[in-house]
């Protein structure tokens, strides 16, 4: 029986976020810090031809103007550690922190720290600029012209961020002759914002050579080592902090954010104060990376009986200016896209295209929503063509343990045909499915599946510590970022070693006297740190057992820890006491849990969705979604469950309305929350998450993870209901109403409609 | 130019030498250390900033400190009394109704108010309606609504 497993422990966190006294980025306050501003440009691409910051640093009250001029010239990469895990791929190497060169409207040109933040907004007025515009690319298809001009002509002759990926298995070519049935498309795909509560924001305080940052990174060591590569300075002398909460992170803040751990880090060494740096909502939406938009095209083929038998796939991703994440992105929606069926030949190529539009870089899914958009409206067509039921279609092609699958991790678990059962049978599939009718407001339901991965084959590393109180201090170098996980992590060290769960504290975000982390993401840290944990736990309860048996003279066997004190011999030991005794004894209670093996699991997950299409209007009603997750055994089935129900959210934002718009000059259009509409409480209809359990061989107590998958197939199940409501399949989200409107109208439905007697109500 | 602020914060007499132009966000914020009331979107959009002024709810970041002087103010750090949580912290502690919490004081704020004024228990239609002014980018609308109705059941038995 396990005490600490599957269970709803309260959040470790509650108490100070429900009181306010949780302390984010945006609450550091350092004894005589300085405010930055940043100077952005209007242009979205151009070069610097003169730059005069004397009357802004004349400035009372201005410390310090950091611009190309005075900051180093290294190139770098923003992203999680400027390495990548896929063999072979390298990041791009193409930002400097400002630059004679601007490529997106938005891109830093210079920066004043002063003692107030407004007079650092009147220096920023009173640099003077003279731009050469230059012209400007904005569509992905556009940069891979031959005549395309060159984004970073300086360091490469093509417009590709870091290459391209490529996946084959079988023969394609030869597959898709040998189909029976075939269906291609090209899928368009919207820039959607993290759009986190908490702005991007840093703080620096360079003395004495040190380097000290606080920052909502998701990851605290890679951040470190971004910066030891700018600045170059010896690693051990820079510290990156969270403070510790991170209000929201989705992806956006893998490495830098928006680069303020770079610019405040540049004021603060020209200044010789710290300097803190709080971008607003509409820099955050402006300059910090986005998701990919982006086309891209399917082919899938499959033979007679229902069986796939050929994928084909291309994906132009838009990396916008800088390639933050560049492959890495086009290689998961490769990935993402040929592990979720069987198929004996495929054929993917994908690539991140740099044009003049703010950057892209890691959002929640990560590729992997685009990829199962597109895959999902080929499966639906295809099980049209072939009069399959898609539910039918989808359970006889998915993937199966240990099949041969192209990517470089087996498919260790698999609950998928549960979760497609589950999420079909609680939506009404079968009472619902193909009953729209003719009216002006029409029903339907539709269904998407997919995978993801967690973990990315890279090492988990923790330490663990006796306290001589005989609490155990639980050392990660990951991040906090909202998900809950610290908890769960404190339920697995308590299970594992046999403590009370109010024993276990979890330092983390910090890089100080932590060992290197590659962070929050990837929908790895329960798994991955789960794992390590239950690794150095179990050594440290073997030291523990052995010492106690010794000091008692009987033998380890005998002895378990239960309750946090040593139990089964002679007498009962508190274990502050054996700490304490230890110690006496030059004997210290610690370990370290390295994962062994390198490992990647995956978790699965089916939404299905029922929606109304007013077809007079085109406005697109989410009545109900039901996400079902295989999450291997659920942690904290609470958390996980709130997980999954947030990722559903951003989901439905993703299907029906956020979309960023880019102005033919380049510009954004929404870069507030008013004119960017995430989904309000008034938006968000019934989410029914539903956690499909199977067991993990190789996650912590069967676990997997679930972070990212929340989101993953509810566009593509809403577009499925939106096309058995309608009979209409829309290849392009958002599901606004124009969009839906105008495909209405060019399938005659909504002139059906009208013909039917159905008006518009004018009140 | 700088002037004298008086008014109620979180039952305390409050008089304090500050910018005519400031807004009562900053002011809460960089003036009197209460940061509990957090920053958003200083455009009036996603209520993490909303605090109770007079029993009705406001956007701090929209509204400048001296249009509310003489006022009774009540942040998210007043919420609680005695050092006992208020029943709303508490319930939406036991139904961990946040992820990163960033949108939780505002919240609060918002539900204390609509509690306050409402002479009955709040539907959900209501407690839907009392936070639709909060954005909350995680998605923990439901479990909200969830520690609310759980919270006004108990109350009534």
């Amino acid at each position: 029986m396990k005490r600490y497993i599957s269970k709803n422990q309260k959040r470790s966190d509650a108490l100070s976020k429900v009181t306010g006294e949780a302390t984010y980025t945006h609450d550091i306050v350092v004894p005589g810090m300085l405010f930055a501003k940043v100077l952005r440009s209007p242009h979205a691409h151009a070069r610097i031809r003169k730059l005069d910051v004397s009357k802004a640093a004349a400035l009372p009250g201005v410390k310090a103007v950091a611009t190309w001029e005075n900051t180093p010239r290294k190139l770098f990469n923003s992203t999680g550690m400027m390495a990548f895990l896929y063999p072979g791929a390298k990041p791009a190497m193409d930002e400097y922190i400002f630059d004679q060169m601007v490529r997106h409207v938005g891109d830093e040109v210079a920066a004043v720290a002063a003692t107030s933040e407004e007079i650092a907004a009147e220096a920023i007025r009173l640099i003077e600029v003279e731009y050469e515009p230059l012209p400007a690319l904005l569509d992905p298809l556009d940069a891979l012209e031959e005549d395309a001009i060159l984004i970073h002509g300086d360091i490469q002759d093509n417009n590709i961020a870091s290459g391209t990926h490529t996946i084959r298995q079988g023969d394609f070519e030869k597959g898709w002759a040998e189909c029976d049935v075939t269906y291609e498309a090209r899928v368009k795909l919207p820039i959607q914002k993290q759009a986190q509560l908490e702005t991007h924001a840093a703080v620096a305080e360079y003395r004495n050579g040190e380097l000290t940052v606080w920052s909502p990174t998701q990851s605290v060591h890679g951040t470190k080592y971004i910066l030891a590569h700018i600045f170059d300075m010896s690693a051990g002398n820079i510290r990156v902090m969270n403070p510790p909460y991170v209000g929201g992170a989705f992806g956006v803040r893998v490495g830098f954010g928006g680069k303020a751990e770079g610019i405040v880090s540049c004021l603060s060494m020209l200044s010789g104060y710290p300097v803190k740096l709080v971008l607003t909502r509409e820099e955050d939406f402006t300059v910090s990376d986005t998701r990919h938009s982006g086309y891209v095209d399917i082919k899938l083929g499959a033979k007679a009986d229902g069986r796939f038998h050929a994928f084909g796939m291309n994906a132009y991703l838009n990396t916008g200016a800088y390639g933050t994440h560049g492959i890495e992105v086009a290689a998961c929606l490769g990935n993402m896209a040929t592990s979720t069926y069987r198929v004996p030949n495929i054929f993917f190529e994908g690539a991140s295209i740099y044009t003049n539009i703010v950057p892209a870089g890691a959002f929640r899914g990560f590729g992997n929503p685009q990829a199962v958009f597109a895959v999902e409206t080929a499966v639906d067509a295809l099980a049209k063509k072939l009069d399959i039921d898609p539910v039918e279609l989808r359970l006889k092609n998915r993937i199966r343990v240990n099949d041969e699958w192209p990517l470089s991790y087996p498919c260790s678990s698999t609950a998928l045909d549960e979760c497609i059962k589950q999420a079909a049978a609680k939506i009404g599939w079968s009472e619902k499915r193909g009953r729209a009718g003719q009216g002006r407001f029409r029903r339907g339901v539709g269904l998407g599946a997919g995978t993801h991965f967690c973990g990315y084959d890279e090492l988990a590393h923790v330490s663990l510590e006796l306290e001589t109180d005989g609490s155990l201090s639980v050392f990660t170098g990951n991040s906090e970022i909202g998900t809950g996980h610290i908890t769960s992590l404190q339920q697995i060290t308590a299970e594992s070693f046999g403590c009370e769960i109010e024993q276990v504290n979890i330092k983390y975000g910090d890089t100080r006297g932590t060992p290197y982390d590659v962070g929050c993401h990837s929908t790895r840290s329960v798994f991955a740190i789960g794992n390590a944990i239950s690794m150095a736990a179990g050594e440290l309860k073997e030291q523990v057992l052995q010492y106690a048996a010794g000091a008692m003279g009987c033998s380890a066997e005998a002895l378990s820890i239960e309750s946090g004190r040593v139990r089964g011999g002679p007498e009962e030991m508190d274990l502050g006491q054996l700490a304490r005794d230890g110690h006496i004894h030059k004997t210290h209670f610690s370990a370290e849990g390295k994962s062994k093996e390198a490992v990647t699991v995956t978790p699965w997950e089916a939404h299905a969705a029922e929606v109304e299409v007013d077809t007079l209007t085109g406005m697109v009603k989410v009545l109900k979604v039901v996400a079902a997750h295989d999450v291997g055994v659920a942690i904290n089935p609470q958390l996980v469950e709130g997980q999954i129900e947030g990722g559903v959210v951003i989901g439905i934002g993703y299907a029906t309305r956020e979309e960023m718009s880019i102005n033919e000059k380049g510009e954004v259009y929404n870069s507030s929350y008013h004119t960017y509409m995430l989904p309000t409480f008034a938006d968000t209809p019934e989410i029914e998450p539903v956690i499909v359990e199977s067991y993990e061989p190789r996650g912590p107590y069967g676990a997997k993870g679930v972070g990212e998958c929340g989101l993953v197939p509810t566009a593509a199940a809403i577009a499925a209901a939106v096309e058995d409501a309608t009979g209409v399949r829309f290849l392009e989200i958002p599901l606004t109403p124009q969009r839906v409107l105008d495909g209405l109208q060019a399938a005659c439905v909504t002139c059906q409609a009208e013909k039917e007697g159905g008006t518009i109500d004018v009140e | 130019m700088q002037k004298i602020w008086s008014g109620t914060i979180n039952g305390k007499k409050i008089e304090k030498s500050i910018e005519q132009s400031m807004t009562l966000l900053h002011f809460l914020r960089d003036e009197l250390s209460l940061l509990g009331t957090k920053v958003g979107c200083e455009s009036g959009d996603c209520g993490a900033c909303a605090v109770i002024i007079d029993k009705k709810l406001f956007n701090s970041c929209i509204t400048p400190a001296f249009a509310v002087a003489g006022c009774e103010i009540t942040t998210i750090e007043g919420l609680s009394e005695n050092g006992q949580l208020h029943p709303i912290q508490k319930a939406l502690l036991d139904t961990g109704s946040f992820q990163c919490g960033y949108c939780m004081p505002g919240m609060c704020m918002a539900l204390k108010c609509a509690m306050d004024a409402a002479e009955h228990n709040l539907t959900e239609e209501e407690i839907r309606e009392a936070i639709s002014g909060n954005l909350c980018r995680c998605g923990s609308y439901s479990l909200v609504v969830e520690a609310i109705s759980l919270l006004q059941e108990v109350k009534k038995s």
